[in-house]
């Protein structure tokens, strides 16, 4: 029976191979030899012949009302790839590095797009160009990931990586210690003494590129009335929190975005602690008395808030302290809660942060604080103009008087309270070689060797939800992408800087809404065909156009494609 | 040791000879002369007394924060001036915890709770378990099969994943945990009290009542009941030790006692991932709960064997 079922699967498999092997082939082997003799023979000639039998796909808008930012990514050589924008973006490459712009082969995406949403097949086993591929995840254990022989950048050093998770800290360290894992993501704040003082381990302290905020829906009473909030920004002593709670590296947030991204700090600092002051406002706003309300959060350690319940309780003293407020505690299921405050549903305090995808400060101002975001209620228009006005403008010293006003104006309004920039660290075995703490938590593992061993074993956090990460947001997720998934550039190893990774450049039109990106030749994706601009196209189309039958996902949101660059063609809702 | 004997025997023989003695006080002797028995009494004793006077035995209030009121870090080991920790430190019994609380206070205050916990969710189980189990077992028929076919749906769960659901339908809360943990262990003693109600309903002084023309109510409240009683209190006992630890168990999964109330498993829980770095943290509320649990392990058992004839003459 069993033998029969195996013998019908590898039928079936062999089938769907023979399907996608046809579907792809014609071009795959009409570029491959072209692409190969390219350096051997004449230069121009050969790629003026590639381009004329290559036939470029596009994706293009019909205008710039029904779509976002992109209006077009147009194939206009078998290696080169055009970006219209209806808009400047100055951060254009800060984004493109992110690794949910990772490019798949074309066939593959059209093959795993399934009719509801991606396949098992493409959820788990995606299929890119980077120095890892998945061999296997056994779910709620491990993934396992073999090198890619033919990977164009620098081989990896081990030849098996592993990736485990687990929720606590105290029993990552035990693993590590005990050396049955390599490394291990997100220290505990009280073990870094310890960690730091074992010299068969090292510390890499993660600089702080997050952070972590108390926030306030205002549509709810009593947090629609502004007084009120901001005397409770007044009320609460951040100080206190990042001292006792914090591991070191960390600082009390004097803007919402971490000061290390340029034009994060212009404008006034946050307020002072003052709860005299903050007392006598709330009660001119009509609360002498304070009032009851909750404080909700999810049990998840980040590096943006390393000990969750620890803090929350200490808001909740704090507000009964200095302002008489009794707010209770609420603990929601994570997936729950991200979605009840995303949504601005949550009718009390919550407890969130936010981590750098890219190192820009639109990533962090824009995503929280544009107008089409409800996470606080209502955005006020004295921001959200000017943050649209400052995101077109790429010279940072020119858009740093704009940023100063919406910050100073973030601070008014106060949509939320920004309490903390969280230092986190990675621990290693001490013979690892090239140990990472990126800021953007985005360790890459292939460039790592463990002391000469085959197999590199990572413990972090948690599971990844999927290793489809085009529609993926969770770090857990993302990292695990990045291990075979790379985008047309990538950020430098511990940096924020980025470098050309599948493209060899990109470069801009003077008005910055045009960006021609002249992409690797000789790339090959893990399932061997060559990689070139139509995946890219297929790539985008696959992310950015609502109405393509590549546009499936694991929940479909493609929350990045949207926030970033917005969607082509959205239905109306 | 045979001096005791004999005195026992003395008192035996005097209250044999004296006066009538009644089920009730031969099973308390019996009960005091079981050494187990009686340390658990000693510490359900020490517990009450703890729990009644924490706000006076407590050198701090279980929610005051000593940031900025003493020099303290979080999660500090314990400072005791006895054992040679220097003076110029404020004293702290059991340590810091993580939100520089003295925690020594909060173990006090817990014991509030945990034995609120262990009488209210039982007395709740009680009342609710013995009138349905009175009711199937004294009228029979399909308010048998009806109450006992749905004990035994309750009982197909296992315990504690049935309150976790409870409580996640309710929403978590001390209030709603000790509702899911009464529902929970209602089963137990409907079962008891039927096969109580079932030997008892045929007895002779039951149909003498009925003869005499008593009302059914009058028949189960006032001749069954009474006698049906000594497996209650066994299993009651008992039953408040597993309501202690299931409340344990939800709060250290952060479904029953919201911080910062001081239950011990939430703050077990709370600090499992110090136990390494601040073993006290995990140590004490963990002690406390084994203790309380034992102390009622110790008086059920020892119940048990009072109320039981069989053992009459092998103590």
């Amino acid at each position: 029976m069993k033998r029969k079922l195996f013998a019908l699967l590898s039928l079936l498999v062999l089938a769907s191979m023979a399907l996608a092997a046809c579907g792809g082939a014609p071009e795959a082997t009409e570029e491959a030899p072209e692409a190969t003799e390219a350096p051997a023979t004449e230069a121009p000639a050969a790629t003026e012949e590639a381009a004329s039998d290559f036939e470029g796909k596009s994706l293009m808008a019909a205008d710039c009302d029904s779509t976002g930012i992109i209006k077009g990514v147009e194939a206009t050589g078998e290696h080169e790839v055009t970006f219209t924008l209806c808009q400047p973006d100055p951060a254009f490459l800060s984004k493109i590095a992110f690794s949910v712009y990772g490019i798949y082969p074309e066939e593959w995406l059209e093959a795993t797009a399934g009719e509801e949403g991606r396949t098992s097949e493409g959820l788990e086993k995606p299929i890119g160009t980077g120095p890892y591929m998945v061999s296997e995840w056994s779910r709620g254990e491990s993934i396992t990931f073999t090198a890619n022989p033919a990977y164009w950048g620098e081989a990896p050093s081990a030849e098996t990586l592993v990736f485990r998770w687990s929720t606590e800290s105290a029993a990552r360290l035990l693993e590590l210690q005990s050396g049955t894992v390599d490394a291990i993501d997100n220290v505990g704040p009280e073990d870094f003494e310890t960690v730091s003082g074992d010299s068969s381990l090292a510390l890499m302290e993660r600089p702080a590129l997050n952070t972590f905020y108390l926030a306030m829906t205002n549509t709810f009473a009593p947090f629609d009335n502004q007084a009120v909030r901001q005397a409770i920004a007044k009320g609460v002593d951040r100080q206190r929190i990042v001292d006792t709670f914090y591991p070191p590296g960390s600082e009390v947030a004097s803007h919402f975005t971490p000061c290390a991204i340029p034009n994060a700090c212009e404008g006034d600092p946050w307020y002072e602690f003052d709860p005299e002051a903050a007392r006598a406002e709330l009660a001119a706003a009509g609360f002498p008395d304070g009032f009851s309300t909750k404080i909700y959060y999810r049990d998840v350690v980040r590096g943006y808030l390393p000990q969750v319940s620890n803090v929350a309780q200490d808001i909740q003293a704090q507000l009964k302290e200095n302002l008489n407020i009794d707010a209770e505690i609420v603990v929601m299921e994570s997936g729950a809660f991200i979605e009840a405050s995303s949504a601005g549903s949550l009718d009390g305090f919550y407890l969130l942060g936010w981590g750098a995808d890219f190192p820009h400060v639109t990533n962090f101002l824009d995503y929280h604080f544009g107008a089409a975001n409800p996470q606080f209620g209502d955005q006020s228009p004295t921001y959200t103009e000017i943050l649209a006005q400052a995101a077109q403008i790429a010279d940072v010293a020119e858009a740093a008087p704009l940023y100063a006003e919406a910050n100073n104006a973030i601070r008014e309004y106060v949509p939320m309270i920004p309490v903390a920039h969280g230092g986190s660290g990675t621990a290693w075995r001490a013979d690892v070689t090239n140990p990472q703490a990126s800021p953007l938590s985005n360790e890459v593992f292939h460039v790592t060797d463990p002391g000469g061993r085959d197999v590199f074993v990572w413990m972090q956090n948690a599971e990844p939800i999927s290793m489809f990460c085009a529609d993926e947001t969770d770090g857990e997720s993302l990292r695990a992408c990045e291990q075979i998934v790379e985008a047309l550039y990538s950020y430098e190893v511990n940096g924020t800087a980025v470098q050309p990774a599948l493209a060899e450049s990109c470069e801009p039109n003077d008005t910055l809404d045009t960006w021609v990106c002249t992409l690797r030749q000789g790339v090959t994706f893990h399932d061997g065909t060559t990689f070139d601009a139509n995946d890219v196209v297929a790539t985008f189309t696959m992310g950015l156009d609502a109405s393509s039958p590549l546009h499936k996902g694991n929940t479909g949101v493609f929350e990045y494609y949207d926030y970033l660059w917005g969607l082509m063609n959205k239905p109306a809702e | 040791m045979s001096n005791q004997e004999t005195k026992i025997a003395q008192l035996d023989a005097e209250g044999l000879t004296l006066k009538s003695v009644s089920l009730w006080q031969i099973a308390w002797r019996r009960l005091f002369r079981r050494r187990s028995a009686v340390v658990g009494m000693f510490i359900l004793a020490a517990l009450t007394f703890i729990a009644l006077a924490a706000p006076w035995l407590a050198p701090y209030s279980f929610d005051e924060v000593l940031i900025g009121v003493e020099d303290v870090k979080a999660r500090e080991k314990p400072c005791i001036h006895l054992f040679g920790c220097e003076q110029e430190k404020p004293q702290h019994l059991a340590g810091i915890d993580g939100n520089v609380r003295d925690q020594y206070s909060r173990l006090l205050y817990g014991a509030r709770l945990s034995l609120m916990v262990g009488f209210s969710t039982v007395t709740f189980a009680i009342i609710v378990g013995t009138s349905l189990g009175a009711l199937a077992g004294y009228f029979g028929g399909w308010w048998d099969n009806i109450i006992m076919r749905f004990m035994d749906v309750l009982l197909a769960f296992p315990s504690l994943l049935l309150a976790i659901a409870i409580v996640t339908f309710l929403g978590p809360g001390l209030i709603n945990a000790l509702l899911a943990i009464g529902i929970v262990s209602i089963p137990a003693y409907a079962r008891v009290m039927r096969a109580s109600v079932l030997t008892v309903r045929e007895m002779e002084y039951v149909s003498a009542t009925r003869a005499l023309g008593g009302s059914n109510m009058q028949i189960l409240f006032q001749r069954i009941l009474p006698n049906a009683l000594t497996p209650l209190i066994v299993q009651g006992t008992l039953g408040i030790a597993s309501a202690i630890l299931d409340a344990a168990a939800l709060s250290f999964l952060g479904l029953g006692a919201q911080p910062p109330t001081p239950e011990w498993g939430s703050m077990l829980g709370a600090e499992r991932n110090q136990v390494f770095t601040a073993p006290h943290l995990v140590f004490y509320p963990g002690f406390m709960i084994m203790l309380t649990v034992l102390a009622f392990n110790l008086i059920g058992d020892g119940l048990r064997d009072a109320f039981d004839p069989r053992l009459a003459h092998a103590s």
